[in-house]
């Protein structure tokens, strides 16, 4: 038996995944330390959001198997958290940013019950901790793209989770909202929480995560960001395509 | 039957029954509508209201009862087998979900169509009642419960109505969160699939029921307009409901006497009051509305060009012909304004303290100044 500290916040081993027999996520496997702060990165079509939504039931791999801290998903529901692509929801959906966070503690009320004042106090810390607590009551139609993040963010940080899945929580955000939630990331860390966010921006890697899966497919490379960001391994991963191998390889 | 009836509008029974059971249709299809409307599945409600009639004529040859129970549950069924298909067929990637609607509903009606002309044609379901019911002869079916002699329509619709109102009340929470973010409630172990057939099937037993009342075609407009209209009334879900039941008692009651009033058909004279409503909405609701963004829009320009005015006269505080760049002729020519419109918006800066006027000659205020320097600075 393993010791407990060992046990990685989330392992997926040998994961294959296809839409209409094209491979999505070819084998990939993948395990992150608890309390790590990870990436994953790939170009477009690498299949990243597709190995989230496979790690949390969304979608059904052909084959592999996937444990978050140990177990099977469906039993650690509670203690895994996720923030799903910003453009995945319907903006114009008549409610309130309060509404929006709330919805971070269905999971632990479960069917039926409904949120009341122990709920609404966790809403209000968590609107403060990403700097939204004056648009409470605001419609979500209203905010800016950076502000609809954060709101995101906020209904993750109810859900009081120990690991974290963010889909893309970096695009289309202000330069105030990517600080403010790198921020929170370093807060969440620091009480021992893990995050695993899919991310776009080789140059923001180092200062954003600590640990980083590439992945084309297959998973190329995990590991620290220290070890991982080659320019091997980068050329692997994006064919010759990324501005940063160049930029490696001049330094070299 | 008694002949109770109210001193203004001189209602007898029949009629206040057929008003009754009138508003309680509307107001069972827009509840179930509202998750339509904002799962954007509209359509979907046409597809079910059409394909359900397969599933009635199905279960009418099993038991030769239209007042069969089993009539509902075999329509609820062809509800669900529909939206199934359509799924099914979504899911092959080769066809986008309307061109899918299009394909399934057709094919599932017409097979009733000529099930109830080749085998049915002696009994009352007729091909006019399927197309825009007969709630005109609610009244006539009656059924007694509990000591009261009510028409039957009443009685089925009540209870479709009260299904409804439980299923939302009940599945508030869960029907929001996988209606905003189904890969939410996905993960966090609601079932958003399961509930989606629910409410599949929920829209189902209503359909059938608003079926026998308006017909196959204006249930559809039931479904959709009162939620459309609640839409753009409000920003708050629970609101949203309300004001669709709203609009949904609105266009029946005003349906049925624009129906007396021009001696026509009921259902069509409710589908289209839900119409007139939904338009009305659409031109005077207060945030949302045509008349409202209009007005925004004008305020707005105005108020670009009272700051305008405000960062034009700041820029010529110091100069030599300052007297004549802040005259107001001079607006008219540096601006491009015409007379009429610079005179106004000197007006409007003067009410918002921004100038002042001495003669010809204007001058910003102190609080003008600051404003005139943050839109420069921000700019």
């Amino acid at each position: 038996m393993a010791n407990r500290a060992d046990v990685p916040a989330v392992a997926t081993l040998d994961v294959t995944v296809a839409y209409q027999e094209k491979p999505v996520l070819w084998d990939v496997d993948f395990a992150v330390p608890a309390g790590a702060r990870c990436a994953i990165v790939g170009p477009n079509g690498a299949g990243k959001s597709t190995l989230l939504k496979t790690i949390l039931g969304l979608i059904r791999p052909v084959a592999g198997q996937i444990e978050i801290f140990g177990k099977p998903y469906h039993r650690q529901r509670r203690r895994v958290g996720y923030v799903p692509q910003r453009g995945s929801v319907d903006w114009d959906f008549p409610t309130t940013v309060l509404d929006v966070v709330l919805m971070g503690r269905y999971g632990h009320l479960g069917w039926l019950r409904r949120p009341g004042q122990a709920e609404r106090g966790m809403a209000e810390v968590a609107l403060m901790r990403v700097g939204m607590q004056d648009y409470i009551h605001r419609q979500i139609s209203q905010l800016s793209g950076g502000q609809q993040q954060r709101v995101f963010l906020a209904r993750a940080l109810v859900q009081d989770a120990e690991l974290y899945f963010l889909d893309e929580p970096f695009t289309g955000v202000d330069i105030t909202t990517e600080r403010a939630i790198v921020d929170v990331f370093i807060e969440m860390q620091q009480q021992g929480k893990t995050i695993v966010a899919v991310h776009h921006d080789l140059e923001t890697l180092k200062d954003y995560f600590d640990w980083v899966l590439l992945l084309n497919v297959r998973a190329e490379a995990l590991g620290p960001v220290a070890d991982v960001l080659t320019p091997e391994n980068l050329r692997r991963t994006y064919g010759g395509r990324s501005g940063l191998i160049e930029r490696g390889e001049e330094q070299q | 039957m008694s002949g109770l009836s109210l001193p203004l509008l001189a209602l007898t029974q029949p009629q206040l029954e057929i008003i009754a059971v009138a508003v309680v249709v509307s107001a069972a299809c827009a509840l179930s509508g509202v998750f339509l409307v904002l799962r954007r599945l509209a359509l979907v409600s046409d597809a079910i209201s059409h394909s359900i009639l397969l599933g009635i004529v199905l279960a009418f040859f099993l038991t030769h009862d239209l007042a069969s129970p089993l009539l509902m549950i075999a329509a609820a069924a062809t509800g669900l087998a529909t939206v199934w298909l359509i799924e099914l067929l979504n899911r092959t990637g080769r066809f986008k979900s309307d061109t899918s609607i299009g394909l399934v509903f057709p094919v599932l009606f017409s097979i009733g169509v000529i099930l109830i002309s080749r085998y049915a044609g002696n009994v009352h379901l007729d091909v006019d009642a399927v197309l825009v019911g007969e709630i005109a002869y609610a009244p006539l079916d009656r059924l007694s419960l509990l000591g009261l002699d009510l028409p039957k329509a009443l009685w089925v619709m009540g209870g479709v109505l009260a299904l409804n109102v439980a299923f939302i009340a009940l599945f508030f929470k869960e029907l929001k969160l996988s209606t905003f973010d189904a890969g939410l409630a996905a993960a966090l172990g609601f079932a958003p699939a399961l509930l989606h057939y629910a409410l599949v099937a929920v829209v189902s037993v209503t359909a059938v029921g608003a079926f026998d009342a308006v017909g196959s075609i204006l249930v559809v407009a039931l479904m959709i307009a009162p939620p459309a209209t609640a839409f753009l009334l409000t920003n708050r879900l629970v609101l949203m409901i309300v004001y669709s039941v709203g609009a949904a008692v609105l266009s029946s009651v005003g349906g049925y006497f624009l129906a007396r009033f021009m001696d026509t058909n009921i259902a069509g004279a409710m589908a289209a009051m839900g119409g007139v409503v939904f338009v009305l909405a659409l031109i005077f609701a207060p945030d949302r509305g045509l008349l409202a963004q209009l007005l925004r829009h004008r305020r707005q320009r105005w108020d670009f060009a009272a700051r305008l005015l405000a960062v034009h006269l700041l820029q010529h505080e110091g100069d030599a012909d300052a007297q004549y760049e802040c005259s107001l002729p001079h607006l008219h020519e540096h601006l491009r304004w015409t007379a009429d419109f610079a005179r106004g918006v000197v007006q409007l800066a003067q009410r918002q303290g921004l100038v002042v006027c001495g003669g010809e000659q204007l001058q910003l205020t102190e609080p003008g100044r600051r404003l005139a320097n943050t839109v420069l600075g921000q700019s």
